[in-house]
């Protein structure tokens, strides 16, 4: 290779570093930094006094984390609203995608008006179900007498109050499944559809050897993205119930908020983030794992 | 010539002014802006609540003085942690803060706050002893210093129905049931049977079901300073230094003892007769839920009072009575460890919360500006405007708040002189109760309250639940350190530290 060509390649590479290094930076600074911090904080005892002190504080605050029954009773009630409301909301996703699929009179109109909960703010969400689950001023609570049906204390039973947050969670997130569903099934190649058709195949041989087959890959994006939201679900149970009644509906962000910012316990917090953290990895993990697994298994 | 002329004019208006300023008692010096170019930083909730009162002051100040007033304001549950990193990193982002009166103790314990006593004593604007001793010397005091200027006066009430409890056939068939005369309760025991009577039944007339009681009782809200003025009677022993929180000479917790149980078992059998879904309220639904009419009796800071007399869409304007919180006929000697008996009822009530204090960072730049404008703003004249304004999330915490009652008629109250009345006789009770102020105050606070909303959604006893309660305590004691803390307690009690 001429040396002229050499050089030339050598200070390619040499300006492309440079170019990529700003972003490396303010990568480090912005994300890498604050998530070592985290977690070096998770194994410290933090102090104010006479300016920020952290001393080392060895497997205190994981022993205290693995001994605490919020920890345990927020990480059950987190993966049940997540394993619930995500099964829901792509089964509904996915049958709804199909019908305005089908061409169904009026399915713009539909489209726009499925989207609309996703865009409202999750706090909106909460304050909006919080009104609707009123005992005595909530519309709920107004119709089911009239139907014969007793009033139900959808946010203040811990029976109950798990389900009405992934009632809110599903009206607010299938559209999120309908987004991703409904482009994946655009994405099928109308051709094969049609070939399909005319060899005779009926809607749910379709559905079943085609349709579903070749939505899987935006299934699993959009099970694994919606997994990974509800998993760090804070917002809505804060304003519908504050985590309670008792802590029936503390989730791990919100108890990890009440026991970092609320109590200014800072390592403790860290390390609640951390084991938040720690879940979604395992789950993501196992899903992305089974999914790949099953593919496999439906290629042989 | 011309030139000496103009020169000698000029001296002779600069003599004419200064001797006309003279006259009106205006030094030429003080005539300059005192603070001209001095910006200062305010930091406090989020508008309209408690930011108001800047808001509505700091033009006429920046007029007065010259200075510039800005203003930060973050949510509720972003201030403490803005605060105490904003002190403890040195990073001077503010001048004032304007604070919950809880976090005194965090503050003025690691030198965060200028002390304030000699800035006070020269002051002739802000009239100090006109504030109500337990403010400006429990409140907004620690340790013999003052390092707050009090804003604002918090303490928990008592609310009823004065329609439904003088109604004579309710009298006579609450007389009939229970056995005494039906009347604003007295004791705990009392709200009970007035909750169980008016609970479930349209006792006013309007068509609708009504119920016995309101309380914040939700979890992550002021559930548990509900809890503390239910309990403050049956635990606080007039003459005895404390009985609330923490043994002054052990540091040891008293929240499970006796008197806090037999409290949190009344305040679980309360719920039956509230408001369906009282578990999940906090104190801003209590007040929409009872100006709506839906309860006889309620708990709240001094904003029930405020939003039944003067909200629009109320439906109690001028039905509603004010007491000073309900007492008992017992209380647990947490000392002798036993039941105490009253021939009266003992009274205890509780300065929930505490009230909104302001307070200047140590390390300012602009510590004289920031307490001028902190001064004009805590005036007399100044804070009876914010009392008496909406919004303003400002109760009275003055003397002369509570002389002048054209503000109050102003302001849309019916019966200004029981409102102030009952506030007036919780504050200067003998037996009130301040409410805790040591380091890491809010992380006792969240262990209490997870511990009572298990209790409140049965998920424990009350006992379970104050014992675990009270191991948490400790365990917050030893990470802070039990010295430290047994210091900062006796300090904010006023007892001598050894």
């Amino acid at each position: 290779m001429p040396m002229t060509n050499i050089l030339s390649s050598f200070r390619g590479k040499k300006a492309g570093r440079a170019f990529i290094l700003p972003a490396v930076i303010i990568l480090l600074l912005l994300t890498i930094f604050p998530f070592l911090f985290s977690l070096f904080l998770s194994f410290g005892k933090v102090s104010f006094l006479g300016g920020l002190q952290i001393h080392f504080a060895g497997l205190k605050n994981w022993l205290r984390l693995f001994n605490d029954e919020r920890f345990y009773n927020a990480l059950s009630n987190t993966v049940l609203i997540a394993v619930i409301a995500v099964a829901i909301e792509y089964v509904l996703g996915l049958g709804l995608v199909l019908l305005l699929n089908r061409g169904v009179k009026g399915s713009t109109f539909f489209r726009v008006l499925f989207f609309l909960p996703m865009m409202l703010t999750p706090i909106a969400v909460g304050y909006m179900w919080r009104m609707m689950f009123n005992p005595t001023r909530g519309p709920i609570n107004h119709v089911l007498p009239l139907l014969g049906l007793p009033a139900v204390g959808w946010l203040t039973e811990p029976k109950i109050v798990l389900y009405s947050i992934i009632l809110t969670d599903i009206w607010q997130w299938t559209p999120f499944m309908i987004l991703i569903l409904f482009a994946g099934l655009q994405s099928i190649p109308p051709a094969l559809l049609e070939a399909a058709k005319v060899d005779g195949a009926s809607g749910w041989r379709l559905f079943k050897e085609i349709i579903f087959p070749l939505l899987i890959p935006a299934s699993i994006a959009a099970i694994l993205l919606r997994t990974i939201e509800v998993l760090k679900i804070v917002d809505k149970i804060y304003i519908l119930t504050g985590g309670g009644p008792g802590i029936y509906s503390e989730s791990m962000t919100l108890f990890g908020y009440n026991l970092g910012l609320r109590a200014f316990d800072l390592a403790y917090g860290a390390t609640i983030a951390f084991s938040l953290f720690a879940t979604i990895l395992v789950v993501s993990i196992i899903f992305l794992l089974m999914t790949r697994r099953s593919q496999e298994i439906s290629l042989e | 010539m011309f030139k000496k002329t103009r020169r000698s004019r000029l001296i002779l208006v600069l003599c004419v002014s200064a001797v006309l300023l003279s006259a009106l008692g205006i030094s030429p010096a003080l005539a300059q802006k005192r603070f001209e170019g001095v910006e200062i930083t305010v930091f406090t909730q989020t508008p309209p609540f408690i930011a108001k009162p800047v808001q509505m002051f700091r033009a006429d100040w920046e007029r007065e003085t010259g200075g510039k007033v800005r203003l930060i304001t973050a949510p509720w549950g972003e201030l403490y942690p803005k605060m105490f990193s904003s002190f403890a990193l040195g990073s001077q982002n503010y001048d004032i803060i304007i604070f919950p009166a809880a976090y005194l103790a965090d503050f003025a314990s690691n030198e965060f706050l200028a002390p304030l006593d000699t800035f006070i004593a020269a002051d002739t604007r802000i009239d100090w002893l006109d504030i109500l001793p337990v403010y400006r010397e429990k409140i907004s005091t620690y340790a013999g210093t003052i390092y707050a200027v009090t804003m604002d006066g918090d303490s928990h009430m008592f609310y009823y129905r004065r329609d439904a409890i003088e109604n004579p056939e309710h009298q006579a068939k609450f007389k009939a049931e229970y056995g005494y005369d039906l009347a604003p309760p007295k004791t705990w025991a009392e709200v009970r049977d007035v909750a169980e009577f008016f609970n479930g039944w349209d006792w006013d007339g309007d068509g609708r079901i009504e119920y016995g009681v309101v309380e914040g009782m939700r979890k992550g809200a002021q559930g548990f300073w509900t809890f503390f003025s239910r309990s403050a009677a049956y635990t606080s022993i007039p003459g005895q230094a404390q009985g609330l929180f923490f043994d002054p000479e052990t540091m040891k917790p008293l929240i499970n003892d006796p008197g806090h149980v037999q409290a949190l078992e009344d305040w679980i059998e309360i719920m039956e007769f509230g408001v369906p879904g009282m578990i999940n309220m906090d104190n801003g639904e209590v007040r929409s839920v009872y100006a709506a009419g839906e309860a006889a009796l309620a708990i709240d800071w001094g904003d029930v009072g405020v939003i039944s007399d003067t909200d629009p869409g109320s439906t109690v304007k001028g039905k509603v009575g004010y007491s000073i919180l309900p007492g008992t006929t017992r209380a647990w000697d947490y000392v002798e460890e036993s039941w105490v008996d009253f021939p009266e009822v003992n009274h205890a009530p509780f300065l929930a919360f505490g009230g909104w204090i302001a307070g200047i960072d140590a390390k300012s730049d602009n510590v004289e500006a920031a307490y001028d404008f902190l001064s004009f703003l805590g005036s007399p004249e100044n804070s009876y405007i914010c009392v008496t304004t909406p919004e303003t999330g400002f109760n009275p915490f003055r003397k002369s708040h509570f002389e002048k009652l054209a503000g109050w008629y102003g302001y849309g109250f019916v019966n200004p002189e029981d409102y102030l009345g009952a506030i007036q006789a919780t504050i200067a009770h003998s037996n009130v109760q301040p409410d805790i102020r040591i380091p890491g105050a809010f992380r006792y606070f969240e262990a209490l309250d997870a511990q009572l909303a298990m209790a409140l959604a049965g998920a424990k006893t009350a006992k379970q639940a104050l014992d675990d309660a009270a191991k948490e305590w400790d365990t917050i004691t030893e990470d802070l350190g039990i010295e430290e803390q047994l210091k900062n307690y006796r300090a904010s009690l006023g007892l001598p530290i050894e």
